[in-house]
């Protein structure tokens, strides 16, 4: 069952278009994450959910009931603002107990519901002091049990670890997986994280200028993004896009790059229906990039290039490689990179069923591996 | 938290050179105070003698007279400074709430609520503060007769409400206009309605905004001399119009009494500005220091 079903929203400021037709259908008990850079309309789409704006046109749907005109505190609706938003001259107490009393709930109830959520966000000890006091991750949870304490039907978090820094980051993530198992409460996440949106999310919606540009499960983003912008913003480092054309004869296409020709692959069949000489964009994940040592495996394609720079990530490497002019990065585990230093040759190859080619004007995909169960 | 913070700011102290130099630029400013209230203590020999006398026989003698005169009969007579200082208390105070009450409200519809032209609006308000009060004497004068309103309390407490109407609102848009809207928001998302989010959010974080506006129209207030000279009847005069009628005597200006009066005009400014100095402090760099 639909937990939030936003259908065609559309919120515009004057001529600036915040949230342009978005829709979204998030089920019950889902913690979905909406990912989209700055200013992609995250913040105006959740505002206009939970009924601080009002929006242009579109439908709002709360667990099957249309709330598009419903007064804010009949949505039963909580969100955690990026700024956390705490009312800074109450204490802790005070801060988790006003909606509860917004609600004329009695004071045994209010008091055992603080009690419980202060013991769930590791807040007990800091209830009688004011906001202003606590530490960036408590001033993060006392927003978080704010939220929970209502029992909402749907929690919104804004970009809630922003703020934080990179440890606390982690540590935050964790508790939102927990909070949300443990509730089992529908959560709509937003965040411009890609790494965020991967690790938490069941399903993610992309979001672009206000609208949704692909919908799915994190797997099906990373394997099968339908748009290059998906293809950018998913997975880390992002994608190796490199310019290409459409070659090869009318009735066998190829993709031309310059470091080679590529044809008998999978996308051959859809590149037909574009001109010779289109413009492409030839996409493959630098972790499907491997060294070639000799010729003893001859399969799939081979790149000649040098090695331009290295960047160290913990336990892996991005090696920056230069191929003929074409910059692409591929990652190594560190033992295998330690062979290479800038400035080094080598040999790559990669497999053309993992390798993606999207429209360079529309950015649309043309071709993109099969799901996982289909390729077995 | 402001108290830790300072505690914990490990500044070093000025050693006594500079203090001392401090000190003494200090003095000067504030000497002719010291010599106001110094005076005031000081028999009528004492306050005329030059060359001036640092070290005196100190005697309350100024105060009582400043509220009983003796007559030639030897009865006590009020002078009805009483009265007097009642109706400044009573005048300014009137006048401040109600130029804050009002001008807070204004001030959240400015910077909440923004109308077609808003900045408009606020620069005409802001005029009303350009020319000198005096230029508009005579109108506002003839407007006082003519309604029945001069003499009387609520003609007086009307113009400085008024007059510091202006300030208040400008001063408060800027306090509020500080606040995040997103607690705002908040609030509402957590049910509450819009008085309540001005009355229990909003507020309550303006404190020390609201403390400096009262205490810079009170004083702006306190000391107004010109329109409490022509608007205010016997009945309702303040102290700034009574001391200059002190001033004038057969024997020349009795100093000592003047004095009196003037370092027991003091006492109340100084009374309120001390009680709200944490607040004052923090509501005049409001928003200047990242929090």
């Amino acid at each position: 069952m639909s937990s939030l079903k936003v259908t065609n929203l559309v919120k515009h400021f004057g001529d600036v278009r915040a949230v342009d037709g978005l829709s979204i259908d998030v089920q019950n008990g889902e913690f979905f994450a909406l990912l989209g850079p700055s200013a992609s309309g995250k913040t105006t789409s959740f505002r206009t959910i939970c009924g601080i704006e009002t929006p242009t046109s579109g439908t709002i749907e709360l667990d099957g009931k249309d709330m598009t005109d419903a007064a804010m505190r009949d949505r039963d609706v909580a969100m955690v603002f990026q700024t956390f938003a705490l009312y800074p001259h109450m204490t802790i107490r005070e801060n988790l107990a006003y909606p509860l009393r917004q609600m004329k709930l009695a004071s045994s109830e209010i008091n055992s519901r603080i009690d419980e959520t202060a013991e769930l966000l590791r807040l007990s000890h800091t209830l009688d002091r004011k906001p202003g006091t606590a530490s960036g991750g408590e001033q993060q949870r006392i927003a978080i049990g704010r939220a929970l304490i209502r029992r909402p039907h749907l929690l919104l978090l804004d970009e809630p670890l922003t703020n934080l820094d990179a440890k606390l980051r982690h540590d935050t993530r964790a508790e939102f997986k927990r909070i949300h198992r443990e509730r089992k409460i529908t959560i709509v996440y937003a965040t411009p994280d890609e790494l965020e949106a991967l690790t938490m999310g069941n399903r993610i919606g992309v979001l672009r200028d206000g609208r949704i540009v692909q919908t799915g499960t994190p797997d099906e983003l990373y394997e099968r993004p339908d748009n290059r912008y998906v293809a950018g913003m998913v997975g880390s480092p992002q994608m190796n896009l490199i310019p290409a054309k459409r070659g090869g004869t009318e009735n066998r296409p190829t993709v031309v790059t310059d470091f080679g020709e590529f044809h008998e692959a999978p996308w051959n069949s859809p590149l037909a229906d574009f001109a010779i000489g289109e413009e492409l964009l030839f996409g493959i994940r630098p972790h499907e990039i491997v060294p070639k040592n000799g010729a003893a495996t001859t399969a799939g394609p081979t790149i000649d290039c040098h090695v331009h720079l290295i960047e160290p990530i913990g336990d892996l490497v991005i090696l920056d490689l230069v191929a003929n002019g074409t910059r692409l990065k591929m990652v190594l585990p560190e033992e295998q990179a330690i062979a290479y230093s800038p400035g080094s040759s080598l040999t790559c190859g990669f497999d053309l069923a993992t390798t993606h080619v999207f429209a360079k004007e529309t950015g649309t995909v043309i071709r993109q591996p099969l799901p996982e169960k289909q390729k077995a | 938290m402001f108290a830790t913070k300072k505690k914990n700011r490990a500044l070093r102290e000025a050693g006594w050179g500079r203090t001392l130099v401090a000190g003494f630029i200090g003095l000067i400013y504030f000497s002719p105070v010291l010599w106001i209230v110094m005076t005031a203590f000081k028999t009528r020999q004492d306050a005329l003698a030059t060359p001036p006398k640092l070290f005196f026989e100190p005697t309350l003698d100024n105060f009582v007279r400043v509220f009983y005169r003796v007559t030639t009969d030897g009865d006590q007579l009020s002078t009805g400074m009483g009265l007097y200082f009642f109706n400044s208390i009573f005048i300014a105070g009137a006048g401040v709430l109600l130029a804050v009450v009002i001008g807070t409200l204004a001030a959240y519809g400015f910077s909440r609520y923004p109308l077609r032209g808003n900045d408009t609006y606020l620069f005409v308000i802001l005029t009303t503060r350009m020319l000198p009060p005096i230029v508009v004497i005579v109108p506002i004068f003839l407007m006082f007769r003519v309604t029945g309103l001069s003499g009387g309390y609520i003609g007086i407490i009307l113009l400085y409400a008024m007059f510091n109407l202006a300030f208040s609102v400008w001063m408060m848009k800027s306090f509020f206009d500080e606040l995040s809207a997103d607690v705002e928001d908040a609030a509402r998302l957590d049910g509450a309605n819009d008085l309540a989010v001005f009355f229990k959010i909003c507020l309550p974080q303006l404190k020390a905004g609201l403390a400096a506006t009262v205490v810079f129209a009170l004083i702006l207030t306190w000391n107004e001399f010109l329109f409490a000279l022509l608007l205010t009847g016997s009945d309702t005069r303040t102290v700034p119009v009574a001391m200059a009628r002190a001033m004038g005597g057969q024997l020349g200006v009795d100093w000592g009494l003047l004095a009196a009066i003037i370092t027991l005009f003091l006492v109340p400014v100084f009374a309120v500005t001390y009680m709200l100095q944490n607040h004052l402090l923090r509501g005049v760099t409001f928003g200047t220091v990242k929090k």
